[in-house]
């Protein structure tokens, strides 16, 4: 097969993008949204097609030169491998579903065109990142998830809280984006290449600092997209967007960016071990930080939202403690049950026209496949033994166990710990959501077929994902890991019995955290109000925090700098100079106009008369 | 030399077709319709001499064109053209634009003879600045495209515009005044060491300068070119300028005025005073970070949605100047392929603000806003543009902005570190500029007014722009190839001027 043909994965979707941006308003609306599903579904089919031509070596296609400058050639160049096509299947599948979803739940929407050209360019810009083999292509795809973020959370632009939650998913991510540019930036004066293989082999030559701060800066540049301390503020807001844009961030595309961007340059990060143990850090405390905030939240897509950041916390730890494998293990088991629960919680804002959980309750009897579908994908975000969550979830934490120093089982502590509140907050959830009896006070719609219809092949990947990497403890072979082969980062050793003690110990979580959830909520429990509730669910004041720290002082100093710096300053200045002039003119007697030109002119003149006297003293 | 005998006279023509075109709007001004189509047609044509030029040079080195006669044999003033890729690309700009800046100013009403003449005028002198290798020719266009900015600012201009034109014609002549001096310095230099009074360019590179000297006449001619450029601090003109002049004048102020300046820097200062040039080159970029920073910021607070793209202008060339100063291939091909960029969203972002503030009479970002809702293509355009001027990848400015920003780290890992985090800021005031004026609740004068969307007059403005965009943005070999080995020529101090042009 021709490795070119590659090329139509990520260009099918930009083709459709092209076509409903340009055109989309005036097709009809049958046709444009068969358009933009049918491009994301072709891609799928055709990565299907194409999958024979994986190789562990990854096989290249190159289209064309992109920038030639000096020693810097950036081709347009992918790469398919293991790790490539792998995540390549997960985002062009996953996205097919929301795609389909997003034909229903936007079918009263008359702007339908701008969504779907928009949400066509979003899985482009992931597939550009996926499959870049260039640091500069993908960080075209890096950018471009950015924007279409941006435009996607702002789709509802009519209220101004959605336009700024867009621009503020913008605004953080993009200060991420300067980390992953400075390293794009030193990485080229270092090793002459933007080429992530040829990055990844000269990786070995650098120094110690040189690696931890490249290490540094690239976490930096992942935390942004991915939502993870400290840049993490933008994901709860950018419940804004339509709930599809919600799915499409959470499951398939951008906040997984981080972790592959991570896991594409293990080679070069796994070299510093302090920068290893960083991010392990930052994950695990991102997971901590992000369930206890959904412990208290009452928007059913923030308690979604603080779970994903959660879940990437997870990620991120287990890239940090090497185990690659059990992070993309991770990572592709919540991109089916995510995009499960936010389907679902879409169905149910539909269903009940509320978001306030709090206001829901027995929609268990009204919507009996929504629940069974919801419930499939909360019992694996909750780590119910056997489902997908639960094997990938003990991956990691067997993983962080079996790293043995104390800094470990530290990590391990904080995740165990993790998974005992996400097993609270997810039954939480469920049971204000589905039990008890009806409270809602909303609007109600009826739900489209195609939006129900979409959730049952999710709940079944999302319940029998865990046999894409059965662990040999459990009779299966790593099938995941053995594909991955070197992209699945170090070799775990664990003996069997420590295998089955912690998945002894991660059941034993599950059940006490269900069981204090059905305890709390399975009766509609009043609302308390006390202090601590608010500050979980004002994310720890985070925003607050930025607002105080970044956001007022450089607004302020926006306006001081132009009124002070400008105007009174340059400026006055300027004028300053004028009136001495004019000054030493009324001593003189000389006419002055007492317009700015002619202090202006003074100064003018008054500059030449200078150089004119150093002319005629050096030059004669 | 690929220089050929000398044909056709196609640079002069390109000066010389809008000089009579200027004219002769002047004497008919009675006929504003015929002036008007005049002005179109030669606009159109020069723009099709160069895109002829363009196509032709094919990405070749050396001088493209060139043109030397004597003219005031007396002094030793010579009237020297010559072309090569960095020119070209600016004068293709130059070309471009003033097409542009003709139909967006189609419906003007006020002298509207006069006011095409003044375009005409200033489209004569930019080439003049662009292509001129005679140091007296060169000044004097430098100070012909002067004036007709002068007046399109001071007559019809907005509210403050008498304040805003006097103020940029006082900045520039002081700084063009003191180039003067330097070039009669450099004369008279050159005169007395080889008694060839000269005013060629490549006649005074070979000037010795007393070394107490040679800082002065360097500092004059940085001076000059950075009031242009315009370099922080030197730039309090812009802001008022831009804002108040007509879209045509800041069109032209925003693609062409600031390129001559730069220009200058690239063509006249380095290469007369290469040791000076790289001895300042450290100082250079520490105003151009401070510029991109300080502009960036003060653009952040604007109210008037014209001061904040004036703003953000001059954090853009804060870059360019930046991508000068790293001195290495890349980071110079980036800023002079920023520098055709930026002419061009730029350009597009200050066309489409006056194509609102033609609509709603507005250009306060707090009266504005919602204008998807009303007028979806004309919002999409604008989001576009600020797209491309914010630098996201894809399109054009990102290209040149990556270029210099690995040059400069590559000169200097500092410089490169900090002006990364510019990006930040450029995303943060054209958000603003763009939440301000296109989403968000429509209210204010979006609501007061009926609203029609784009017509095909200003699609045909737009249109070509957006083509370009992208163009540079994913195939900028294009627009590096002319300029390949000018930069590599500049770079290895090479000859500017590999024959013996100019002299007599």
């Amino acid at each position: 097969m021709n490795p070119n043909l590659l090329f139509i994965i990520p260009l099918l979707p930009l083709a459709a993008a092209v076509v409903n941006a340009v055109a989309g308003q005036f097709l009809p609306r049958r046709l444009s949204e068969g358009i933009a599903v049918g491009a994301v579904g072709f891609s799928t089919i055709a990565t299907l097609l194409l999958w024979p031509l994986v190789d562990a070596e990854g096989v290249r296609a190159e289209l064309y030169t992109w920038i030639a400058s000096g020693d810097l050639r950036i081709p347009v160049e992918i790469v398919f491998d293991p790790l490539s096509a792998s995540m390549t299947l997960m985002v062009v599948f996953v996205s097919t579903l929301i795609h389909l979803y997003a034909v229903g739940y936007m079918r009263e929407e008359r702007d339908y065109a701008r969504f779907f050209a928009l949400l066509n360019l979003f899985v482009f810009a992931m597939l550009t990142i996926v499959l870049a083999d260039n640091l500069l292509l993908l960080f075209l795809g890096w950018e471009g998830v950015g924007f279409c973020s941006y435009a996607l959370i702002g789709y509802w632009y009519r209220e101004k809280k959605n336009a700024d939650a867009g621009r503020k998913a913008f605004l953080v991510t993009r200060t991420g984006d300067v980390f992953l540019g400075i390293a794009l930036l030193w990485l080229f004066s270092l090793t002459g290449t933007l080429s992530i293989t040829g990055i990844n082999q000269a990786a070995f030559d650098f120094g110690s600092g040189t690696l931890l701060l490249l290490t540094l800066l690239l976490l930096a540049g992942a935390c942004g997209k991915s939502a993870q301390l400290p840049l993490m503020t933008w994901l709860p807001d950018a419940m804004a967007g339509p709930t599809p844009v919600s799915a499409l961030i959470h499951a398939a595309t951008m906040v997984t960016a981080g972790v592959y961007l991570l896991a594409r340059l293990f080679p070069l990060v796994s070299l510093s071990s302090t920068g290893m143990a960083v991010i392990a850090a930052i994950g695990a405390a991102s997971a901590l930080y992000a369930a206890s905030c959904a412990v208290a939240q009452r928007e059913i897509k923030k308690v979604l939202a603080y779970s994903t950041m959660s879940q990437v916390g997870f990620m991120f730890l287990a890239i940090g403690v090497g185990a690659v494998g059990a992070a993309m293990f991770h990572l592709f088991t919540h991109a089916f049950f995510k995009a499960l629960l936010f389907m679902g919680a879409g169905c149910a804002i539909h269903l009940t026209g509320e978001n306030d959980i709090f206001r829901m309750g027995g929609l268990g009897r009204r919507a009996p496949l929504v629940f069974w579908t919801f419930l499939a994908g909360a019992l694996c975000l909750a780590g119910a033994p056997l489902t997908s969550g639960f094997f990938s979830k003990d991956a990691i934490l067997l993983a962080t166990f079996a790293g043995g120093g104390v800094f470990q089982r530290i990590l391990w502590g904080v995740a165990a710990a993790t998974a005992l509140l996400t097993v609270f907050y997810t039954f939480r959830l469920v049971y204000l959501v589905f039990a008890g009896s009806p409270r809602a006070a909303g609007e109600a719609h009826r739900l489209p077929g195609v939006m129900r219809w979409t959730l049952p092949p999710l709940a079944v990947l999302a319940l029998a994902g865990g046999l894409l990497n059965l662990p040999v403890a459990w009779g299966g072979s790593g099938v995941l890991n053995s594909f991955l082969g070197r992209f699945a980062g170090r070799e775990i050793h664990a003996s069997h019995a420590l295998e089955w003690g912690l998945a002894g110990l991660a059941t034993l979580l599950f059940v006490l955290g269900w069981l204090l959830a059905r305890l709390r909520y399975r009766p509609f429990p009043e609302e308390r109000i006390s202090p601590a509730r608010d500050f979980l669910l004002r994310g720890w004041e985070a925003d607050r925090l930025v607002s105080a720290v970044i956001v007022r002082p450089f607004t302020s100093l926006a306006r001081i700098l132009w009124q002070r710096g400008d105007r009174k300053g340059i400026d006055g200045f300027l004028e300053g100079t004028g009136h001495l002039l004019m000054a030493m003119g009324e001593g003189l007697r000389r006419a002055t106009t007492g317009r700015l030109h002619s202090y202006l002119g003074g100064f003018a003149w008054g500059l030449i008369a200078l150089l004119g006297w150093m002319l005629l003293r050096y030059a004669f | 030399m690929n220089l050929e005998p000398i044909t056709f006279p196609w640079l002069t023509l390109l000066i010389v077709l809008p000089l009579l075109a200027a004219a002769l709007s002047l004497v008919l001004r009675k006929h504003p319709v015929f002036s008007r189509w005049l002005a179109l047609g030669i606009t159109l044509a020069v723009l099709a001499i160069t895109i002829g030029i363009f196509i032709v040079a094919d990405g070749r080195g050396g001088w493209l064109l060139y043109e030397d006669y004597p003219w005031i044999a007396s002094f030793g003033i010579r009237y020297t053209l010559g072309l090569d890729g960095i020119s070209l690309l600016l004068v293709l700009l130059t070309a471009f634009t003033q097409v542009l800046a003709i139909l967006i100013s189609w419906h003007r009403k006020y002298q509207m003879a006069v006011f095409y003449s003044m375009l005409l005028f200033m489209e004569a002198g930019i080439m003049g600045v662009f292509l001129s290798l005679d140091l007296f020719l060169f000044y004097l266009f430098w100070e012909v495209m002067l004036i007709p900015m002068f007046f399109l600012i001071g007559v019809w201009g907005h509210e403050r515009r008498v304040y805003a034109a006097v103020k940029f014609f006082i900045f520039t002549m002081a700084g063009s005044l003191l180039m003067l001096l330097a070039i009669i310095a450099l004369y008279l230099l050159h005169g007395q060491q080889t008694g060839d009074y000269s005013f060629a360019l490549a006649a005074l590179k070979n000037t010795s300068i007393p070394p107490a000297l040679e800082p002065w006449l360097y500092a004059a001619f940085v001076l000059a070119f950075a009031v242009k450029v315009p370099l922080v601090p030197l730039h309090t003109w812009l802001p008022d300028a831009h804002t108040e002049a007509p879209t045509a004048g800041s069109l032209d102020l925003a693609g062409l005025l600031l390129k001559t300046g730069l220009y200058g820097l690239i063509r006249i200062a380095f290469p007369l005073f290469p040791e000076m040039a790289a001895a300042s080159l450290p100082l250079l970029a520490a105003f151009a970070l401070f510029g991109i920073f300080y502009a960036a910021w003060i653009a952040y607070a604007q109210i008037d949605a014209k001061r904040l793209i004036a703003y953000s202008s001059v954090a853009h060339v804060g870059f360019m100047v930046l991508g000068l100063c790293a001195w290495n291939v890349t980071a110079m091909e980036g800023s002079i392929l920023l520098m055709f960029s930026h002419g061009i969203t730029t350009g597009a972002l200050f066309l489409m603000m006056g194509m609102i503030h033609h609509r709603t009479e507005s250009r306060e970002i707090g009266r504005l806003g919602g204008i998807w809702g009303k007028a979806p293509v004309l919002s999409a355009f604008f989001l576009f543009f600020a797209l491309a001027s914010l630098g996201l990848p894809g399109l054009n400015n990102f290209v040149g902005e990556i270029l210099i920003l690995l040059g400069a780290f590559h000169a200097n890992p500092l410089w490169g570190a900090l002006a990364m985090g510019g990006v930040v800021f450029a995303a943060a005031y054209m958000l603003r500029l763009v939440q301000g004026v296109i989403w968000g609740p429509s209210e204010g004068r979006t609501e007061e007014i009926t609203w029609t969307d784009l017509h095909p007059r200003e699609l045909l403005i737009l249109a070509p722009l957006a083509v370009l965009v992208l163009w540079i943005g994913l195939y900028p070999e294009t627009f590096l190839a002319p300029i390949r080995e000018p930069v590599r020529n500049l770079l290895e101090g090479a000859s500017l001027v590999a024959m013996k042009g100019g002299l007599p």
